[in-house]
C-alpha cells in the first residue's frame, strides 16, 4: 500500500489534502515505467533549461519523477529510502483496468484461449485436496 | 448502457454512479464511489489493500479458477440476434449464477475449514501459559488469609 501515514490525518490537515488533489497529481508508477524505456530515459536525462523548474530541470530523478537543485540533492535523494521503496514498487508491472476486470472474472475471449490467471490455489477442488491432504497424517497415526 | 467496472476495487459502476478521472495524458479511470477515488488519489495499490477484489482474488480469499467464470466474456465478435438463442441465454445466465453461488459457498466453507478447532488450541494454549494471570476464588482466599495474618504478627512484634 505504500507509505500509510498514521499521524495527522484527519480533515483539518489541509496540507495533507493539498497534495492529494489531482491538480497537482505526480505521475504514477506506470507513467514512469513508460519514461524509463531506453527512448524515453536519454530525453528526460537531456532535458532543455527551464527557468520554472527546480535547478532549472537538470536534475531530475526519472524514477520518483522529482526535480532537485543540484547534482548533491539529487545524489541524497538517490541514497534515501524514499527512492529505494520507489525502485522495489517500480519492480512490478504496473496495476491496469485490465487487471481489475480480470479480478471479477471479465476477461476478453479472442478464440486463441489461454487468458490471464491469477497466481495461487484458488479453485474449489484444489482447496478441498489441500484440506483432504491436511487431514489425512492424523488418521494414518491412529491406524 | 455500459457497465464499468471500478479501477480500484473492481465492482461494477452503474450509469450515473461514481467519478471518472481523465490524466493528463489521456488515460482514463473509473470508481465506483469516492472512496476508491480518495484511495487513487492517495496513490494506494488496490493489489495491496485488503478490501479490493484484485486482492482476495490474489491473495486466495476468494474463488477465482472455476468453470463458471468460462461463459462472462468480452467476444468482441457480433452475433445476429436471435429471439431463442437470447432465451436460452438470459435462462443460463441465472442457471450459472446459481451453480457458481454454490460452488463459492463451499470454497467459503472449505477455506474456513479447521478453524474452531485451531482456535480452541490456541485458547487452550494460552490459558496454560497463563494460568498464573488468573486468581481462583481459592487462591484469592489464600491470599486474604496471608495478608489477615501479616498485621497481627506485627501487633504481636
Amino acid at each position: 500500500m505504500g507509505l500509510v501515514r498514521r499521524k495527522r490525518t484527519h480533515c483539518s490537515n489541509k496540507e495533507l489534502h493539498h497534495r492529494y488533489k489531482t491538480k497537482r497529481r505526480t505521475k504514477d508508477l506506470d507513467q514512469v515505467q513508460e519514461d524509463l524505456r531506453p527512448g524515453n530515459r536519454e530525453r528526460l536525462l537531456a532535458m532543455p533549461v527551464d527557468e520554472d523548474l527546480p535547478g532549472l530541470g537538470q536534475h531530475y530523478c526519472i524514477e520518483c519523477a522529482a526535480h532537485y537543485i543540484d547534482k548533491t540533492a539529487l545524489a541524497r535523494h538517490r541514497r534515501g529510502r524514499e527512492h529505494r521503496r520507489r525502485l522495489r514498487d517500480l519492480k512490478e508491472p504496473a496495476y491496469t483496468q485490465k487487471e481489475a476486470e480480470a479480478a471479477v472474472g471479465l476477461t476478453t475471449d479472442t478464440g486463441r484461449g489461454g487468458g490471464q490467471r491469477p497466481a495461487g490455489p484458488q479453485s474449489l477442488l484444489s482447496l478441498k485436496r489441500k484440506n483432504d491432504a491436511a487431514r489425512q497424517p492424523p488418521a494414518m497415526e491412529i491406524e | 448502457m455500459r457497465l464499468e467496472k471500478c479501477y480500484f476495487c473492481s465492482s461494477t459502476a452503474y450509469p450515473g454512479h461514481g467519478t471518472m478521472f481523465v490524466r493528463n495524458d489521456g488515460k482514463t479511470f473509473r470508481f465506483c464511489r469516492s472512496k476508491c477515488h480518495k484511495n487513487f488519489k492517495m496513490k494506494r495499490n488496490p493489489r495491496k489493500v485488503r478490501w479490493t477484489k484484485a486482492f482476495r482474488k490474489a491473495a486466495g480469499k476468494e474463488m477465482a479458477i472455476d468453470s463458471t467464470f468460462e461463459f462472462e466474456k468480452r467476444r468482441n465478435v457480433p452475433v445476429r440476434y436471435d429471439r431463442n438463442l437470447m432465451s436460452t441465454t438470459i435462462k443460463a445466465m441465472k442457471r450459472v449464477q446459481e451453480i457458481r453461488a454454490r460452488r463459492e459457498r463451499a470454497f467459503y466453507k472449505q477455506r474456513m475449514a479447521g478453524n474452531k478447532e485451531r482456535e480452541r488450541e490456541l485458547d487452550v494454549r494460552e490459558i496454560q501459559n497463563s494460568i498464573h494471570l488468573v486468581s481462583t476464588p481459592a487462591v484469592k482466599a489464600k491470599e486474604v488469609q496471608k495478608a489477615a495474618e501479616t498485621p497481627k504478627q506485627m501487633e504481636l512484634d
